[in-house]
């Protein structure tokens, strides 16, 4: 930049020729790569219009279009930096002629740039992209005296050089990171208007992170950091993207510097949560209850989770014909640890036949788990052939007084 | 109550007292015996004793401890003589099966006198008791069907004859030749002729014992059978469209209610009415008048009214001064004997007449 700058103080007249034999060309090509970028799926035109280095261009309050520099060589060609919410800053280079170079912004939505012409500093920028898509803001340059002779006195350039760090590089959900911007002036200028554009990583907020810094003058170092807390971001491996900063020379000249990407490894926060289980088994000689006859029911409680539960309330749901006959359904646990469980046992009667539910709740904290068991009961024996035995036991009893009295009158 | 035990010698004996138990259960049928239970008018003991054990088998309603076999096969064949010493070997086992039953007032025995275990235990029977217990011995002896045979004839003749030496309290005949006109087939009349009887009897056991408005007890019975030979029968009447109390008594003289044809007016020695009904029937003055009128006729008439609901019944009991029929009998047994006898020597003369033929012969081989 600093060359680029020397240049175009050193080489006033050779430049203004080529722009003004360029600006001959473009006059009269430019019609024909409008119709051949009209005719290329790029979307609805959104700007097209001559833009010096250091102007810029926003777009839908998001996207920023900046001229950071321009060349005139066998191809001309301008240099742009692109930014747009969520995504790092790109610098791009397009070569005039070529076909229109494709930005994505961080909501998928592309954007197609393309250098029309190049004139000395100036370059024709076309965007085309989403119908409706609109510019919103223009950046202006201060107004440089073309032609005009140059200042006697030493020019000052700042040269800002940032180091990010991360004060830690492996964290959990919900900690906060220190991240800390080094921020030393290697140049002989100050830095005026700093800008910082810290790319935010998704699933953190940023919490003081400045978006702008005060001047920062030659030789001059500047600590700046902010809390960054990883809200909710996935679990995995992240590269955060360069930092950068755009700045000034006192002169006005824009500059930009950037950090290096950092690695941030995030690792999903143990929650610590106690998880109740319930489970019944009732046990049965042949799966089958007698009615009437008592039974066991085993409740268990099992602590799946990795944290300790509070209070634990057992309530049972029973048939209007099932009754507890001998313990406590729904007993109260101060406490289950995890990995442990709680079991016990309870005496039951079925009193009618047919197949039956019993469900149990296991309640801690606010959260419930549930378990149901089923059986069948059937009536014994006893009651099934009861009528039967009712009439089997006289005639029982009559045929052995019959069989009695036979034998008492058989010789 | 009177201990009275009956006693059911041979086959015949046997049969009707299981009659007499079959009475006891209400005559309700075959199947009574298993759903109801013995009602006997007094404290009564029964015993069936025979050699033959098939027909103690063939008891129906005697219970089986009632039933006792005298061991020898399969009955004596008619044979009194080895009847005789079959009861002699085993007169110990009889009478301790009898002295079971413990004490007696009134023994009964009833026995056929034409069969062989019978008519030969009867006799000796009746010498043991009356030395064992002090009580009286009736002797209820049924006489065959004439045409039975000699044998039965023959039998008939000795065992009475033994009865009357050994002197019972008495003997009442039943006569099946007399009965058997009251049935088609003999079967019908043996079956009719046991019922009868022990009906008849359990009527007299029942007067014995039970209050009578009229009295009558066992020492009138005693007295009645001292009276004649000591031989008699019984005679029963149901009195039936509204009989006077005289008809009925007159009805159980009538031959058609002995059980032994009689001419009780002509042959009668003693008597004793049991007159049962209901009191509006039992009209005691017509009672008295009726029995001062037999009197005349019979002798010692002894009476005894029992008030029981329904028509009026009299059993009547006599003994006799005279007995044509058994004369008859014994004349036809007589004969039958004489008869047997002329056939045995006839036989055996064939018999040595054809061994003479071989004599002095030895068979060639």
């Amino acid at each position: 930049m600093a060359q680029q700058i020397e240049d175009k103080q050193n080489h006033p007249t050779a430049r203004g020729l080529k722009r003004l034999a360029m600006a001959a060309i473009i006059v009269l090509i430019s019609p024909l790569i409008m119709i051949a970028a009209a005719s290329g799926d790029y979307g609805e035109q959104i700007f097209e219009q001559n833009l010096r280095v250091g102007e810029g261009i926003e777009i839908e309050h998001s996207v920023k279009i900046e001229v950071v520099d321009t060349s005139t060589d066998i191809i001309d060609s301008a240099r742009f930096r692109v930014s747009s919410y969520l995504v790092p800053v790109r610098m791009l280079t397009i070569f005039q002629g070529d076909m229109p170079t494709e930005y994505e912004t961080y909501s998928g939505a592309r954007i197609y740039l393309e250098v029309v012409s190049v004139y000395g500093e100036t370059a024709l920028l076309r965007v085309t992209g989403p119908d409706n898509w609109r510019v919103t803001g223009y950046y202006e340059a201060e107004e440089t005296e073309t032609g005009s002779e140059p200042a006697a006195e030493a020019v000052t350039v700042p040269e800002l050089e940032i180091k990010r760090t991360l004060d830690m590089t492996s964290v959990e959900q919900g900690q906060l990171v220190l991240v800390t911007f080094k921020i030393k002036n290697d140049g002989n200028g100050t830095a005026t208007g700093i800008e910082m554009d810290e790319p935010l990583l998704r699933g953190t907020y940023q919490e003081g992170c400045p978006a702008t810094l005060g001047d920062i003058a030659a030789g001059a170092t500047v600590r700046v950091n902010y809390d960054l807390k990883i809200v909710d971001t996935p679990s995995g491996t992240y590269e955060l993207e360069p930092t950068l900063l755009n700045y000034k020379s006192e002169s006005g000249a824009s500059y930009s510097s950037e950090s290096s990407s950092n690695t941030l490894v995030v690792t999903a926060k143990e929650v610590l949560l106690p998880e109740l289980e319930i489970k019944i088994t009732i046990e049965s000689g042949d799966d089958v209850i007698i009615c009437g006859d008592r039974f066991p029911a085993t409740v268990r409680i099992d602590n799946t989770g990795n944290a300790t539960s509070g209070r634990a309330t057992i309530k049972s749901h029973l048939p209007d014909d099932v009754r507890v006959a001998d313990g406590d359904l729904e007993p109260v646990y101060e406490s289950i640890k995890p990995g442990d469980y709680e079991e016990y046992e309870v005496m039951l009667i079925a009193y009618e036949p047919g197949k039956h539910v019993i469900k149990m709740d296991v309640m801690w904290a606010d959260k419930e788990a549930s378990a149901s068991a089923e059986f069948w009961a059937e009536r014994s024996s006893l009651d099934k052939y009861y009528p039967h035995i009712l009439a089997v036991v006289p005639i029982g009893l009559l045929v052995v007084g019959i069989i009695r009295r036979h034998r008492e009158y058989s010789y | 109550m009177l201990n009275i035990l009956v006693l059911g010698l041979g086959q015949c004996g046997n049969r009707i007292l299981d009659s007499i138990n079959s009475e006891a259960f209400g005559g309700n049928g075959t199947f009574a015996k298993y759903y109801s239970n013995q009602k006997f008018p007094a404290s009564v003991k029964t015993i069936a004793i025979n050699t033959a054990i098939n027909d103690l088998k063939g008891l129906k309603y005697t219970l089986a401890k009632d039933r006792f076999h005298v061991p020898h096969l399969h009955g004596v064949g008619a044979n009194r003589t080895l009847g005789k010493k079959v009861f002699e070997d085993n007169k110990e086992l009889i009478m301790g099966e009898i002295d079971k039953r413990g004490s007696f007032d009134l023994i009964f025995i009833i026995t056929s006198t034409a069969g062989g275990s019978g008519s030969s235990f009867a006799p000796r029977l009746v010498e043991e008791l009356k030395a064992a217990y002090n009580a009286q011995i009736i002797c209820i002896a049924v006489l065959p069907f004439r045409e039975e045979g000699s044998i039965s004839l023959q039998n008939t003749a000795f065992c009475i004859k033994e009865l009357i030496e050994e002197k019972p309290n008495g003997i009442l005949l039943v006569d099946n030749q007399y009965l058997k006109k009251y049935a088609g087939d003999i079967k019908s009349a043996y079956d009719k002729i046991n019922a009868t009887t022990a009906r008849r009897l359990l009527f007299l056991i029942e007067a014995l014992n039970s209050e009578m408005l009229m009295v009558t007890d066992l020492g009138d019975l005693k007295t009645v059978m001292n009276g004649g030979v000591g031989i008699g029968t019984m005679g029963f009447y149901e009195s039936n469209n509204g009989n006077t109390v005289k008809a009925t008594i007159l009805g159980s003289f009538k031959p058609s209610g002995l059980l032994f044809p009689a001419n009780v007016y002509k042959e009668g020695a003693r008597a004793m009415l049991i007159i049962k009904g209901d009191k509006k029937y039992l009209d005691l003055d017509l009672i008295n008048k009726t029995i001062e009128e037999l009197s005349t006729e019979v002798g010692q008439v002894f009476k005894g009214v029992l008030v029981k609901k329904g028509p009026s019944k009299v059993l009547s009991l006599f003994t006799l001064n005279s007995i044509p029929e058994l004369d008859s009998l014994y004349a036809s047994a007589a004969d039958a004997i004489r008869t047997e006898k002329v056939k045995r020597e006839e036989s055996k003369r064939q018999l040595d007449d054809a061994f003479a033929c071989i004599e002095e012969l030895e068979p060639i081989y």
